[in-house]
């Protein structure tokens, strides 16, 4: 669907993406992962054509790049600042935007209709954005981002300072849209996000594209070991047999087969009261992969 | 087009329900109207002495009487000259009308044979309709006053009623009855003068012996009036607050921008199928718009309430245009000063109110100090006001507006060229 070859921009002296490149296949959703600063905006600019690249180029299916308005009116964005007008209503939020993709008058009044009910608005949409919460400002913003029916959408960080309940309708409506066949980029520095709604990630850092595949080659790549701990009722008195460490009363054992551990435990007469299995996640990649926390 | 036109009517939408930004745009200049105008027309209720030229082609003393008559009247200010020079004032504006006293003015012929003759010729612009009312009333007054002197005071009116039956005696042309009739008239008020009492003649000379004679013979002349002053403050103060409406709509425009820059709206815009042209455009369209919809409403509200007349409503729709352009330019310049909508709404109004004080946004162009009318060649608000003034009441022709329009335009191109091309280059 769209394809970014070693894109590169700089800053002055910053280089906020290095040789950045990796393809979007049609119908998938596409996580890109970085804590704040790791070049995702950046990016994700490139991608829509406002940002023009120092080097590298974007290719869209079908020919042409995206700095050509023909190409762009294929793409949607959600911006990660909240790109909309307060002193209008949600609906003239809407009108305005689809008009700038020139779709007719009938086809826009359904595609607004469509939106304001995608998005949990249709209550609301004769009220001025500024007096919607930030849970449904973010919805807004996700609908203008729909209302034109693109191919591709761009997500930048859509669920920043949301409450949970409006967080759970824009997870559900991101599974909506890629259930419906349309491809969406979707950038993040919360990895539940990325595990959650994403084919495959990319793990960006300062620039780089650390590494790029579906959560669970990474978490089995990059993760590392489970871990199992088990709280036993009574400590052995030989524990030089059992598969891991005691410390007090409780058994820590890291393997990269937790399911057969647990197997082995479950069936042996330690007397386990407690039983936990702590299993890689992309946190656990970003960590191993750059030493640091997703949150540094 | 649809497209600028969507993007326009966002902007107004949004202008329109940003009160505050329309009590700047709107409201101020018109507050500001006002309070200069009623400053400037202060007690213009008291009538001003009205400025009349006498042409005295008589040359009597009969004339002479007159036109001192006329002067001592608080109502006239009389100042003597020749024809032509009457005409020239009156054509100006620098007098209210001239009036010629005709030869043959005050003998008793005139007075009396009936000739169609006008003694008293004003000119006047037909549009001074009260003025020339109440002019022919004060020369009306004038002449009986005259009358009064010639023939109801005994010791001037007896010789000129000897002279006048004498004349008449000696005229074969007439016929005999009339002849004898004015004979019997003329000597019947020598018997009258001869017996009455001139105290009480006196004093009766301002009740029933003036309406037993006829008035003078006024013939108006219409002069078209040049005009080059205002007929009222209000001219000079509406203007103003268009040139001040006019740097409202920039700022307010000037500082969207920003707002959508820093709201992230404009990365919106961008990512729709637009060009940056037309982004700006479409910004460019609605300041336009905007500016002349409240350029047409305050001058609606000024002709309409303050009597603002409008020399030449051409002219003056090609005036408000070009400020319009003007105008957009500058605000797209200053959208571009800053990158916070603090920095581009301080630096604008700073820029834009010392264009104003320099441009005759405040002191009025026609008092200005000279060294200050010099400086407000660089400001576009003077260029502004004098397209305006020039269209209102200072009866530019097309080859003379053409200089402030020119400039208007090019001031206005120029800006939002510099201003298009530092957008583009901030933003890639």
């Amino acid at each position: 669907m769209i394809k970014a070859e070693t894109l590169t921009k700089r800053f002055g002296d910053l280089t906020a993406v290095d040789t950045v490149s990796f393809e979007i296949h049609r119908g998938e959703t596409f996580g890109f992962l970085g804590p704040n600063g790791a070049g995702k905006s950046t990016t994700i600019n490139m991608l829509a054509g406002v940002l023009q690249p120092d080097a590298g180029r974007v290719i869209v299916d079908g020919g042409g790049d995206p700095s050509q308005p023909a190409v762009r009116r294929r793409l949607g964005i959600a911006p990660q600042a909240l790109a909309i007008y307060e002193e209008l209503t949600g609906e003239e939020n809407l009108i305005f935007f689809g008009r700038l993709y020139s779709l007719p008058r009938r086809r826009l009044r359904e595609r607004v209709d469509w939106a304001l009910e995608f998005v949990g608005l249709s209550g609301r949409r004769k009220d001025r954005v500024r007096t919607y919460s930030g849970g449904m400002q973010r919805r807004l913003n996700l609908a203008c981002a729909v209302v034109h029916d693109p191919e591709l959408l761009l997500l930048d960080e859509p669920t920043v300072g949301v409450d949970p309940q409006s967080r759970h309708l824009i997870f559900e409506k991101i599974e909506q849209l890629s259930a419906e066949g349309h491809t969406v980029l979707y950038t993040t520095h919360y990895m539940e996000e990325a595990q959650r709604l994403c084919d495959r990630v990319a793990i960006i850092d300062r620039g780089v594209i650390l590494a790029l595949d579906a959560v669970d080659n990474l978490i089995a790549e990059h993760g590392g070991e489970s871990t199992v701990r088990a709280t036993l009722s009574k400590t052995p008195a030989v524990s030089d047999e059992l598969p891991g460490q005691m410390k007090g009363n409780i058994l820590t054992v890291r393997t990269s087969d937790p399911l057969s551990v647990v197997a082995r435990l479950t069936t042996s007469d330690l007397g386990i009261t407690d039983l936990r299995v702590d299993r890689a996640d992309l946190e656990t990649v970003f960590l191993n992969l750059t030493g640091r926390s997703l949150r540094d | 087009m649809r497209t600028l036109l969507a993007l326009a009517s966002k902007d107004l939408l949004l202008l329109w329900r940003d009160r505050f930004g329309l009590f700047w745009v709107l409201a101020f200049p018109l507050l500001m109207a006002l309070f200069f105008g009623a400053i400037f027309s202060g007690g213009s209720d008291s009538r001003a002495a009205m400025k009349i030229v006498a042409v005295d082609q008589a040359q009597s003393e009969a004339s002479r009487h007159f036109l001192a008559r006329l002067d001592s009247s608080d109502a006239l200010t009389v100042v003597s000259a020749e024809i032509d020079s009457a005409r020239t004032l009156v054509r100006q504006g620098k007098a209210v009308a001239y009036v010629i006293v005709a030869e043959g003015f005050g003998s008793l012929e005139q007075m009396f044979s009936g000739s169609e003759q006008s003694s008293l010729i004003v000119g006047i612009d037909p549009s001074r309709k009260a003025e020339t009312g109440y002019l022919q009333g004060l020369l009306t007054e004038a002449w009986f006053s005259l009358v009064q002197a010639q023939f109801f005071n005994p010791s001037t009116a007896r010789p000129r009623l000897d002279t006048l039956i004498a004349s008449v005696t000696g005229d074969t042309a007439m016929q005999a009855d009339q002849r004898n009739a004015l004979t019997d008239f003329f000597g019947s008020m020598q018997t009258f003068l001869a017996e009455v009492d001139t105290g009480a003649l006196a004093d009766s000379s301002t009740g029933g012996a003036r309406s037993a004679t006829m008035g003078p013979r006024i013939k108006v002349e219409e002069v078209t009036r040049q005009t080059i002053h205002p007929h009222s403050s209000w001219e000079i103060t509406f203007p103003q607050a268009l040139m001040w409406a006019l740097v409202g709509c920039a700022a307010a425009f000037a500082i969207s921008i920003v707002t959508e820059r820093t709201r992230g709206t404009l990365l919106r815009l961008r990512l729709a199928p637009l060009g940056r042209g037309q982004i700006l455009a479409g910004k460019g369209l609605a300041c336009f718009a905007f500016s002349v919809t409240v350029c047409a409403a305050l001058l609606l509200f000024g002709i309409l309430v303050f009597d603002v007349r409008v020399a030449d409503p051409t002219l003056l729709v090609l005036a408000v245009v070009a400020c319009g352009v003007c105008f957009v330019g500058l605000m797209m310049l200053i959208s571009v000063l800053g990158k916070t909508e603090q920095a581009v709404g301080g630096a604008g109004w700073a820029i834009l109110l010392v264009m104003s004080m320099t441009g005759g946004g405040m002191v009025p162009l026609m008092v200005m100090p000279k060294w200050l009318l010099t400086v407000s060649h660089i400001s576009p608000v003077k260029w502004g006001i004098l397209a305006l003034e020039g269209a209102i009441w200072r009866g530019f022709s097309y080859g003379e507006m053409a200089l402030p329009l020119g400039i208007l335009t090019a001031i206005g191109i120029v800006a939002f060229t510099v201003g298009v091309m530092v957008f583009r280059k901030v933003h890639g």
